[in-house]
């Protein structure tokens, strides 16, 4: 039975990582389309949206199962923890993609190209950061993850040059209010998914060590 | 119930959710001086070491679970404590084990005095057969216990979560109990010698969910005011009663932590292997 276990639990941890990859996928594709207004992204991401609700669901289910019927204690117990708590994150990082894509829709991106310098700056922080946090995940690798931790000081500052900017540039450039807002939304969408990716850290140094770090300043 | 507060705040729901009750929080290792110490314990059948180099401290008024896969050492550990083992041809003890700093096979301690004081329930319930009172009177009386007998039967059986099942047929034979009323009236009869630590050789192996449930309950109680040692094969079991649990391997001690702790963080792999069911 503890074989039949183990193999269920594999399965479980595979699942919760395709689901992870998928979500990173999600974000790069706003990374790629977000400056050319495209409506086919929108449509997209909304779909996978959908099966990413969909997995949450499965993935939850499934961890409510395996404690019900095993009773899994030690490492076992800490996976199915983290993977029960990564799933609520990854669910929402998904959401913040669709929240980016929308607003991408109707990005007046020819107008707005003086703005959009740090907005550039922060996707590629902001995707090595859940990249990171997914590897982490994957080879169960505190070091990995403290790192996450650490570089997302970097990313709340770049979102704050672009509330400044968007602060001063609001007066001066009112026609533009709509995509100002826009742009301030999709800034705080990444801010949102690196901080779900801080988070999918400290559950992977709950896995790996057993310690919750959450709150602390490590 | 904790008594509702004023709100603080205007059209707070607060108050009417009561406070929770406030507990102690999971105790800690090596907070109390112990009761039993074992110091490089090895206990020997022959040749045989079934316990090897053991150095394990039990806190008083805790549980204190011992778990590991058969022939692990574990049953010979508890019965060491209060010398269960004289009774078995070849037992050879070296080491120290010492209850309340006392040398428990030094040439001063009197093995009868001794279980008296730790006293030990074993894995199938075996009353005398005997009334209900006598099973748990019989022990105190000849023991010089010079109080009234009736009241400690009835505390003791009180202790034991029994009472309200067979105050109204005290005289009739244990026997004709359950077997969880049966294993708990061995729990009464321990009681009943007033000691101070309590040792449990797998208490509930011979009992339904339902008996043991109330055994597990019961041992929550009895901490109050007794030590207890639980030897169980169950780590359900140990995870859900014990403060602490003790994981041995082949006689050896692998490791001693916080209930809470050892089932979730383990710190040794073969225990981890151990709890997951990985093991061998």
């Amino acid at each position: 039975m503890t074989a039949h276990f183990v193999n269920l639990l594999d399965d479980l941890r595979r699942r919760s990582l395709r689901m992870a990859a998928q979500v990173e996928d999600m974000l790069q594709e706003c990374d790629e389309f977000v400056f050319r207004a495209d409506e086919v992204l929108a449509r997209r991401v909304a779909a996978r949206d959908e099966e990413i609700d969909a997995e949450e669901v499965g993935v939850e289910t499934e961890v409510i199962r395996l404690l019900a019927l095993y009773q899994p204690v030690g490492r076992d117990l800490r996976l199915l923890a983290a993977i029960l708590k990564v799933n609520s994150d990854l669910e929402r990082v998904a959401d913040c993609t669709v929240n980016i894509a929308e607003r991408a829709r109707h990005l007046e991106v020819q107008e707005l190209a003086n703005e959009t310098e740090e907005l550039k700056q922060l996707f590629p922080l902001v995707r090595r950061a859940l990249r990171n946090a997914v590897q982490a995940y994957s080879a169960e690798d505190a070091d990995v993850a403290r790192r996450v931790i650490h570089d997302d000081g970097a990313i709340d500052a770049t979102y704050g040059q672009i509330v400044r900017r968007v602060v001063a540039a609001a007066p001066r450039d009112s026609r533009h209010m709509a995509g100002l807002f826009d742009l301030l939304s999709i800034a705080k969408n990444l801010e949102r998914v690196a901080d779900h990716a801080t988070n999918i850290a400290e559950d992977v140094i709950f896995l790996a060590t057993g310690t919750i770090v959450r709150h602390s300043r490590e | 119930m904790v008594a509702a507060r004023k709100p603080a705040v205007p059209g707070s729901a607060l108050h009417l959710v009561p406070a929770l009750p406030q507990r102690a929080p999971a105790p800690e290792l090596a907070a109390a001086e112990p009761v039993i110490r074992a110091e490089t314990l090895t206990i020997r059948y022959g040749e045989f070491a079934a316990v090897r180099d053991t150095t394990l401290d039990i806190p008083p008024k805790q549980v204190t679970a011992i778990i590991g896969p058969s022939g692990c050492g574990k049953s010979t550990l508890l019965r060491a404590m209060n010398r269960m083992n004289d009774f078995i041809d070849g037992v050879r003890v070296s080491g120290r084990l010492l209850f309340n700093g006392r040398d428990v096979y030094g040439p001063d301690t009197d093995p009868v005095e001794l279980r008296r004081r730790v006293g030990m329930v074993f894995q199938k319930p075996n009353p005398f057969p005997k009334t209900i009172f006598k099973n748990v009177a019989w022990g105190p009386a000849v023991n010089g216990y010079r109080g009234n007998l009736a009241e400690l039967v009835e505390e003791s059986l009180r202790k034991a979560a029994l009472w309200d099942e067979v105050k109204d047929q005290l005289n009739k034979s244990a026997l004709a109990l359950s077997g969880g009323q049966q294993q708990r009236l061995c729990i009464a009869r321990a009681v009943a010698m007033q000691p101070e630590v309590l040792l449990m050789d797998e208490p509930c192996s011979a009992l339904d969910p339902i008996a043991t449930a109330r055994i597990e309950d019961l041992i929550d109680q009895l901490k109050s005011q007794y030590t207890v040692v639980l030897v169980t094969h169950n780590m359900q079991q140990a995870a859900r009663v014990s403060d602490r649990t003790a994981f041995m391997l082949m006689g050896e001690l692998v490791e001693v932590d916080v209930t809470s702790r050892l089932f979730t963080t383990p710190g040794d792999p073969r225990t981890q292997d151990y709890i997951t069911g990985r093991f061998g």
